[in-house]
C-alpha cells in the first residue's frame, strides 16, 4: 500500500487513526527516495530519518506535522548532515546549526528523508547545473524535459510521490516555477513572514522561503508552521501570526483579480489560454471580478535585465565567504592566501557560477553602480510601485505561470528577446522585487504534462491570496497531483 | 620655503560591549584564541546580523560629544574585498549614511585652543586576528564583528602635537563615556594618519602619506614630526614624496616603508540587505546621550565651581581610574581641596613609590575620607595621620581602629594643654627671654618641648597657639 501520495491533512488523519506510523511512512520514503532516478536526492538520510520516526509512537492529534515526512533543498543549513548547495566548493561541508524552518519542523516531529537538489547555490531555473548533474521531470520518463530549477529535486521529489512536502527557496521563481513542471502548489509567502536564518543566501533582498505541497490547504498549515519572527533574522516580519486556514473555504464573492494584458497575451500555447480562460470563467462563476488590465511594457521588459543585475549583485557579495580558508574544500595554494582563495573558487565554481559573479561584480563597480547596480534598483521600485497600484484596486493578480507547458533540455528559446521569453516566462520575478505573497498550483493538463497558474496578492496578505488559491484549486480539481495518479 | 601640513585622522576605536556587532559571541579582549565564536563570525552560510543596540548606545555617545549630526535612520553597507582576515568577504560598515556628520572637538595646545573639525563617525565590524609565523599564519576569530566606531576628521591638523591632542581627546571621550577602553597598546584604540606638505598659504594638495602602527600618543607625534621633517627634505631637494603606507618604527624613531599605494581598491559598496533600516526615535537618542557616564569636560566644570583650579582638575582628569575614585570619595563626603591635596600628595607619591595605579589602591574612599576628617578635626596630628595611612594602605582597615590600635589619639584638650605649655615655660626660663629679645626660635624650641613632653600627641596648633599667647603675656 502506498501512501506517500496523498497530501499531509490526509497523511494525519491515518496518523492519528494509527492507520498508519510515522515508521511506515519514514520507511515508505526511503525506499522511494533510493529508487528515485530524477536525481532529485543529493543526500538520503535512511538511518537518521528511521531512527527518529521509531520515536515516534503517540500520535499528536493537534500537531499537523507529527511524522510527517519531507525533504529539504540542499542550501538549508542542517546540522551534522551534509549541505553541499549542489556546488563542489560545498560538497565536503556539514553546519554545525539548523536553519530556523528545520529547527521548526525538527520541534512538530516531522521527518527528514533527505536533502535534494538544485541548481548550483540556487542560481538558475533549469535544475541542470547541480554538481551532481542533471535533475529530471518525474513526468517524464525520456528525460527530456526539465523540472525546472532552482528547486529542482524537491520538486521532483513531491511530484514523484516521495514525500508531500518540500522546503525549497525563490528569488526569482525558484519554487513557483518548477511548481508548474511538476503540477503542484508552490508557494513563497511575504518576505520576512517565514525566516531565512539557515538559508545559504543568493540574493537576500529576492531571497524567499518556501515549499511544495499537493494541496493549498496544506500549504496554509505549512505557512502556520513556518511564518513568524525570528531573532536570528532581523529582517523577519514583527506582524502578529495569522491563522492562514481561517476562512480559507469561504469563497471570493465580491473580490476583484487582475489580469495583466501585456502578459496573458505574450502566452501564445493553445492549451494554457484554454485553461486559463476556463478558470477565470469559473472565477467569475464563483463571485470574483476579473478584469484584464493595462500594464506598462517597459516596465514588464525590464524584469529580467533588472533581475539579473540585482541578484547577481548581492550574489557575488554573498558567496565571498566561500574562499576555501573556514570550510569546504581546501584545493591548495602554499604561499599566499590569494593562492588559497583562487584555488578553491576557480575549482569549486561552475563557469556559470564565475559568470553570474563577474556580472555581478561589474555592475557593483563604482564608476558602473550608477548605469548598473542603481539603475537597477531604480527599475525594480517603478515595478513594485506599479504593481502596487494595481492591489489598490485588485486583491490579487492571477496570470499563467509559464509561456509553454515543457520545457525541453537542449534549449527551449532561440530568442531571448521575444516577449514569450522575456515577460511570460519571467514575470513571477515580480514577487521577489516586491516580497509579495504568490502562490503557484495547478489549472491545466496537458498530455499527461501538468502546469500552474500563478495568484499574486499585496505584501502582508497571504492569507487572502490562499483563499482565493483555495477557490480556484476547488475551480480546476486539480488537488493531490503525482506522477502515479496523473499517469493513471 | 616654508611648508605647511595636512594632516587628517581616522581613529577605529573597539566598543566595550558585552557581545559583538552583529552576533550574540561575547566581546572581550585576551581569551583563548578561537572561543568566542559564533557560526556569524566564520560567515557560516545562512548566518544573518543582528544589530547590537548597545553598540549603537555607544555610538550615538560619541556623536553627541564630538558635537555631530545625527542620522535617525540607521543604514548599514558592504564594503567587499577579499582578504585572510576578512570571514564574509565583505566587511558590514556605514558608507553612504555614517550615525553622525560634521562635528567637532576643541583641543588645548601650546599656541592655545583649536577646533579640529570631525567628518564623519561610523560604525562598523572588526576583523579577525592574523598572527604570521615563519612559513605560516594564524587567524583568531575572536576579534571577527568586535564592534567598532570609525572617527574621521577634516585634515585640519597641522603638526604633531595637534595631533597628539586631538587623539588624546578622543580617546579620553570615548574613556570616560564608557564607550572604549582605549589602549592604544592593545589595539583597542588605533589611529591611521594621512599627511602632505605643502607650500604655506597654498590651498593645494601634495602627495599623501598614510602612518598605520602608532601605538601611543606620544609616538603619533613623534611619527608625525619625522615624516614632516623626511618630506621637507624631499621637496626641498627637488624630489618627489611618494604615495605610499608607511608605518612608525619606535627603535630607530623613524617612519619605514610598508607598501607602495597602487590604484585603489573598488570596495563595490552595496546596501546590506540582511539588516532593514532602523529608525532611531527621538527618545532612544536622548536616553542614549542623557545615560552617558560624565565626561572629563563635564567633570571639569562641575570641578572649579567647586573650588579646584583648572590645572588642578586636568591633574585628576588625567587618568580615569584617578578621576572615579576622585568622585567617589567626593561622594562621601571629602571637601575637594583637602582630597586634591591628599590624592595628589600622600596618594600619588605612595602609588609612585610602590609603583601601582590608582586602580590597585587598597583604600576605600569611605576610609580615606574618615581618615582626612580625624585629621581637619584634629583627633590626629597629620604626622599620626600619615602613620595611619601608612597602615591602611596594607589592609584598608577602618582609620578609627587604627587609631586606637596604635594608640594614637591627638590630645586637643585646652586645659591639659595650658598646663603642659606652663610646664615647659617653667622649665625653660632662658627661652623666655630669648623671645623676648626678638627670637622667634625660641618659641618652635618651646613648643618642641611640649610635644616631647606629651609624646607627640599634643595638637601642634593648639600647642603653638598657647605657648604664643603665654609668652606675649609675660
Amino acid at each position: 500500500m502506498s501512501y506517500l501520495d496523498k497530501n499531509i491533512v490526509e497523511l494525519h488523519n491515518l496518523l492519528v487513526e494509527k492507520k498508519v506510523t510515522p515508521l511506515m511512512l519514514a520507511t515508505e520514503a526511503i525506499e522511494k527516495a533510493k529508487k528515485d532516478s530524477n536525481n532529485a536526492f543529493e543526500t538520503i538520510l535512511e538511518k537518521e530519518a528511521l531512527e527518529f520516526a521509531k520515536t515516534l509512537v503517540e500520535p499528536e492529534k493537534d500537531n499537523l506535522f507529527w511524522g510527517i515526512p519531507y525533504v529539504a533543498k540542499d542550501n538549508f543549513s542542517t546540522k551534522d548532515i551534509l549541505t553541499t548547495a549542489s556546488s563542489n566548493i560545498l560538497k565536503d561541508y556539514v553546519p554545525v546549526f539548523d536553519a530556523t524552518v528545520i529547527k521548526k519542523l525538527k520541534e512538530a516531529k516531522a521527518v527528514l528523508i533527505g536533502k535534494t537538489t538544485l541548481d548550483e547555490l540556487a542560481m538558475g531555473g533549469t535544475g541542470t547545473t547541480g554538481h551532481l548533474g542533471m535533475t529530471y521531470n518525474p513526468y517524464d520518463p525520456e528525460h527530456k524535459y526539465m523540472v525546472g530549477g532552482s528547486s529542482c529535486g524537491s520538486a521532483a521529489a513531491v511530484a514523484g510521490g516521495i514525500v508531500p512536502f518540500a522546503l525549497g527557496s525563490d528569488t526569482g521563481d525558484s519554487i513557483r516555477k518548477p511548481a508548474s513542471y511538476a503540477g503542484l502548489v508552490g508557494y513563497k509567502p511575504t518576505w520576512g513572514k517565514i525566516s531565512r536564518y539557515g538559508l545559504f543566501p543568493f540574493a537576500p533582498s529576492l531571497d524567499h522561503v518556501g515549499f511544495f505541497t499537493r494541496s493549498v490547504l496544506d500549504a496554509a498549515y505549512s505557512l502556520n508552521l513556518l511564518q513568524g519572527k525570528d531573532y536570528n533574522d532581523s529582517t523577519s516580519s514583527f506582524l502578529p501570526n495569522e491563522d492562514n486556514t481561517e476562512n480559507i473555504n469561504q469563497g471570493i464573492e465580491g473580490m476583484k483579480i487582475a489580469v495583466l494584458k501585456p502578459i496573458i497575451n505574450s502566452v501564445h500555447e493553445e492549451v494554457i489560454l484554454k485553461a486559463f480562460d476556463k478558470t477565470v470563467e469559473g472565477l467569475r462563476k464563483g463571485g470574483a471580478t476579473v478584469d484584464y488590465i493595462d500594464f506598462d511594457d517597459d516596465l514588464l521588459n525590464a524584469i529580467y535585465p533588472t533581475y539579473m543585475v540585482i541578484s547577481c549583485a548581492e550574489a557575488t557579495s554573498n558567496n565571498a565567504n566561500l574562499d576555501g580558508i573556514k570550510f569546504g574544500p581546501r584545493i591548495g595554494g602554499e604561499n599566499t592566501y590569494q593562492e588559497v582563495m583562487m584555488k578553491a573558487r576557480t575549482t569549486g565554481f561552475s563557469e556559470l557560477i564565475k559568470r553570474r559573479f563577474v556580472i555581478g561584480s561589474y555592475s557593483l563597480f563604482k564608476d558602473n553602480q550608477k548605469y548598473l547596480f542603481l539603475r537597477a534598483q531604480k527599475a525594480r521600485h517603478m515595478i513594485v510601485r506599479k504593481i502596487n497600484e494595481v492591489f489598490d484596486t485588485y486583491d490579487a493578480i492571477y496570470l499563467p505561470c509559464v509561456a509553454k507547458v515543457r520545457n525541453p533540455f537542449d534549449g527551449g528559446y532561440s530568442d531571448k528577446l521575444s516577449s514569450t521569453y522575456l515577460v511570460a516566462e519571467n514575470h513571477l520575478a515580480i514577487g521577489n522585487f516586491g516580497g509579495l505573497p504568490s502562490i503557484s498550483l495547478p489549472i491545466g493538463l496537458d498530455n499527461k504534462f501538468p502546469f500552474d497558474g500563478n495568484l499574486t496578492a499585496k505584501a502582508h496578505e497571504d492569507k487572502k491570496l490562499l483563499r482565493i488559491a483555495y477557490a480556484l484549486e476547488k475551480i480546476t480539481s486539480l488537488k493531490d497531483l503525482s506522477v502515479e495518479k496523473v499517469v493513471k | 620655503m616654508n611648508f605647511e601640513a595636512v594632516i587628517g585622522i581616522e581613529i577605529h576605536v573597539e566598543m566595550k560591549t558585552k557581545s559583538k556587532m552583529f552576533s550574540a559571541s561575547p566581546n572581550r579582549f585576551g581569551a583563548l584564541p578561537n572561543t568566542l565564536v559564533t557560526p556569524l563570525d566564520m560567515a557560516f552560510p545562512g548566518t544573518m546580523p543582528r544589530l547590537n543596540k548597545q553598540a549603537v548606545i555607544n555610538a550615538l555617545r560619541v556623536v553627541n560629544a564630538l558635537h555631530m549630526e545625527i542620522d535617525h535612520d540607521l543604514y548599514f553597507d558592504r564594503k567587499n574585498y577579499f582578504y585572510a582576515d576578512l570571514p564574509k568577504g565583505y566587511q558590514i560598515t556605514q558608507d553612504k549614511r555614517p550615525i553622525g556628520k560634521n562635528g567637532y572637538v576643541e583641543i588645548e595646545t601650546s599656541h592655545g585652543v583649536k577646533r579640529i573639525s570631525i567628518e564623519r563617525l561610523h560604525m562598523e565590524e572588526d576583523t579577525c586576528k592574523q598572527l604570521h609565523l615563519a612559513s605560516y599564519s594564524l587567524l583568531d576569530y575572536n576579534r571577527a564583528g568586535t564592534p567598532l566606531v570609525e572617527i574621521v576628521s577634516r585634515p585640519e591638523i597641522r603638526n604633531g602635537e595637534e595631533a597628539m591632542k586631538y587623539v588624546g581627546k578622543i580617546r579620553e571621550i570615548v574613556i570616560y563615556s564608557l564607550v572604549s577602553d582605549g589602549k592604544m597598546e592593545e589595539g583597542s584604540l588605533r589611529c591611521d594618519v594621512n599627511i602632505s606638505l605643502r607650500p604655506a598659504g597654498s590651498d593645494v594638495f601634495g602627495t599623501k602619506v598614510e602612518i598605520k602602527n602608532l601605538n601611543s600618543l606620544s609616538n603619533v607625534q613623534k611619527a608625525i614630526d619625522f615624516e614632516m621633517h623626511r618630506q621637507e627634505k624631499l621637496l626641498l631637494s627637488g624630489q618627489k614624496v611618494e604615495q605610499e603606507t608607511r608605518r612608525f618604527d619606535e627603535t630607530k624613531k623613524e617612519t619605514v616603508l610598508m607598501r607602495k599605494k597602487t590604484d585603489a581598491v573598488d570596495y563595490k559598496y552595496f546596501t546590506e540587505p540582511n539588516l532593514v533600516p532602523v529608525h532611531l526615535s527621538d527618545e532612544f537618542i536622548n536616553d542614549a546621550i542623557a545615560s552617558c557616564p560624565e565626561l572629563a569636560d563635564e567633570k571639569l566644570v562641575r570641578y572649579t565651581k567647586m573650588g579646584l583650579g583648572k590645572d588642578e582638575a586636568l591633574q585628576i582628569l588625567d587618568s580615569y581610574d584617578m578621576a572615579m575614585y576622585f568622585d567617589k570619595t567626593l561622594d562621601k563626603g571629602a571637601s575637594i581641596k583637602g582630597l586634591w591635596n591628599f590624592l595628589t600628595g600622600d596618594v600619588a607619591s605612595y602609588l609612585k613609590k610602590n609603583n601601582l595605579t590608582i586602580k590597585e589602591f587598597n583604600v576605600s574612599p569611605d576610609h580615606l575620607v574618615s581618615l582626612m576628617k580625624i585629621i581637619e578635626k584634629g583627633d590626629v596630628s597629620y604626622p599620626q595621620g600619615r602613620k595611619i595611612f601608612e597602615e591602611m594602605v596594607k589592609n584598608d582597615e577602618d582609620p578609627l581602629m587604627l587609631q586606637e590600635k596604635l594608640g594614637l589619639k591627638q590630645n586637643s584638650n585646652q586645659d591639659e594643654i595650658l598646663t603642659l605649655c606652663q610646664t615647659a615655660m617653667k622649665n625653660n626660663p632662658q627661652s623666655i627671654i630669648d623671645y623676648k629679645n626678638g627670637k622667634d626660635r625660641a618659641l618652635g624650641f618651646l613648643v618642641g618641648q611640649v610635644m616631647k613632653a606629651s609624646k607627640g600627641k599634643a595638637n601642634p596648633q593648639m600647642v603653638s597657639k598657647t605657648i604664643k599667647e603665654l609668652l606675649d603675656k609675660e
